[in-house]
């Protein structure tokens, strides 16, 4: 590779990462300010991260919201992709649309909608609320993840499962689940990664319910403050070590597979 | 009925019909509807859409949505294109790595990058205090936070792995041996790009401008947090008619206008960038 395009990857990188590097510097930064030049190294946002309830009790509620959603994007996928992918489905284009649209609605416009006709209906907003809509918005993205996998399946092994005597549900745990088994974990992660990163749906459907981004959202109309940096950079290292798990976990998958074929 | 493995769409269709396409339905019934002492009241009142066509506010905010994504849309194809073309030439083992350190940034909240941004740019923030400290400056640079500057860059930043990706996956399809053969018969380098790659690689330039612009063009939080008095958009608007004013006709009208328009628009980004020549041959050869 020539020395042009290693520069032009360099140049990008540090201009994705910037912003996320100089969050988490700050945030061992001695001092209130979130000022240049830097004070010295603490741990002090730490601790009063560690001591606020408040920030506690909407990190567990943003965990607990970020769970069914991964579920939740990773079946309706699944159901999707199989249909997708199914032989001599008439209204595959139009599905697809379909399938398109949470995507391609911005989600702003998608979430008053929905907070209308729940007020409406009497539908109360709150987190039932909050996660099926966030499940709707990363149904596409999960949906992609898992029939970019199915496409590529010989279907002519269900077949042959088939064939021998398996049932249909027998040839889809057996033949076809395992297979596709490091996609849907993509799936699931995927869900969980878009409902934690939201604010958008949040502001107009949490209703009583406050997740972490709702809060932060608040105190950063007020001010900067370094436990903040600190709380970011914590959320920031558990979605890193949720994707890195997933890729081990779909690697090892793949290594198990190559060695079983 | 024996149950066919197409049926399991049903399920799926069911949850976005009353997901989405239900909730839509009833933004378009709300802004025939009429409001009195804040109550919804059910008629067929063009009053809303009325309200809307003269309103010179609602369409200027409708078109800076368009302006902002269609901004976006252009900086990040500038931007990608040359770290699309500069991914294809990495090694196979390096290109798992490089699709983790692309797509980390995207992982990261909403809130999180723009609360970043804010520490980057603001008047004692780093580029200031680098700018400062290199004498290039003599006081702190005030456009770099909260002015159409901002927006631009935080757009563009957010939306920057999404065109990379698109294009690149595009351009890993381009036969190699089509651009040495170029290479070979003449053409400079920049003529193999745009004669060569350039064309065959709109398919995934349409792909990405199409996912750039319906992300950003509806964008409000970034405007809203980082725009400062340039951080007005239609759906701040959208969500204060919806709120605090309680004139939901008026929202649906104005919310249901600037969809009508971005799709419109899209729609016509997307025409454009299919017509060209390379598009053809990669989708005909397909």
């Amino acid at each position: 590779m020539g020395r042009i395009g290693l520069s032009v990857l360099i140049v990008a990188a540090g201009f994705l990462y910037l912003p996320l590097v100089v969050l988490a510097v700050f945030s061992f930064n001695d001092s209130a300010l979130m000022a240049f030049p830097l004070s010295g190294f603490t741990l002090q946002w730490y601790r009063e991260l560690a001591q606020n309830d408040n920030f506690l009790s909407g990190f567990v509620t943003s965990f607990l919201i970020a769970q069914p959603v991964g579920i939740l994007a990773m079946l309706f996928g699944l159901m999707a992709s199989l249909a997708l992918t199914a032989p001599g489905f008439r209204w595959r284009g139009l599905f697809a649309i379909l399938l398109l649209t949470p995507f391609l609605v911005p989600k702003s416009v998608l979430s008053i909608a929905q907070a209308m006709i729940m007020s409406r209906v009497g539908f109360e907003r709150g987190a039932t609320a909050l996660i099926l809509a966030q499940s709707l918005v990363a149904l596409p993205f999960a949906t992609a993840l898992i029939s970019a996998v199915m496409v590529r399946f010989d279907r002519r092994l269900i077949e042959a499962a088939r064939d021998l005597g398996a049932s249909p549900w027998q040839a889809f745990l057996r033949v076809l689940l395992p297979q596709i088994r490091p996609a849907l974990s993509g799936a699931y992660s995927v869900g969980v990664i878009l409902s934690l990163a939201d604010l958008t749906i949040a502001m107009f459907l949490a209703g009583r319910t406050q997740p972490l981004s709702l809060m932060v959202a608040s105190e950063f109309r007020r001010e900067l403050r370094p436990d903040l940096n600190a709380m970011q950079v914590v959320v920031l290292a558990l979605t890193a070590l949720l994707v890195g798990l997933s890729e081990v976990y779909r690697r090892r998958r793949l290594r198990r597979l190559a060695a079983e074929a | 009925m024996t149950f066919r493995q197409s049926h399991l769409a049903l399920p799926v269709a069911v949850a976005i019909m009353a997901g989405c396409i239900a909730p839509l339905a009833v933004l378009v019934a709300f802004s025939f509807y009429e409001v009195e002492d804040f109550d919804l009241i059910p008629a067929f009142s063009f009053r809303a859409w009325g309200d809307l066509a003269t309103s010179t506010t609602d369409w200027f905010l409708i078109g800076k949505a368009v302006l902002s994504g269609v901004a976006t849309t252009v900086f990040t194809a500038l931007l990608g294109f040359p770290v699309a073309l500069a991914l294809t030439r990495l090694a196979t083992s390096a290109k798992g790595l490089a699709i983790i350190v692309l797509l980390t940034p995207l992982y990261t909240g909403e809130i999180v990058r723009i609360y970043a941004w804010r520490i980057v740019l603001g008047g004692e923030g780093l580029v200031n205090t680098l700018l400062l400290g290199l004498g290039l400056i003599d006081e702190p640079l005030k456009f770099l936070l909260f002015s159409p500057f901002t927006i631009g860059l935080v757009l563009t930043y957010n939306n920057l792995p999404f065109m990379v990706l698109a294009i690149w996956v595009s351009a890993e399809m381009v036969d190699r041996r089509l651009i040495e053969a170029a290479r070979d018969l003449g053409a400079r380098p920049v003529d193999a790009f745009f004669r060569v790659i350039f064309p065959l690689t709109t398919p995934g330039l349409a792909a990405g401008s199409l996912t750039v612009f319906a992300l950003s063009a509806g964008e409000m939080l970034t405007p809203s947090l980082l725009g400062g008095t340039s951080g007005a958009t239609a759906m701040a608007l959208v969500d204060n008619l919806f709120g605090t004013a309680f004139d939901w006709p008026l929202a649906s009208a104005l919310a249901l206008a600037l969809l009508a328009t971005l799709f419109l628009v899209a729609s016509a980004m997307a025409g454009l960038l299919l017509r060209l020549k390379g598009a053809r041959a990669v989708i005909g050869r397909a």
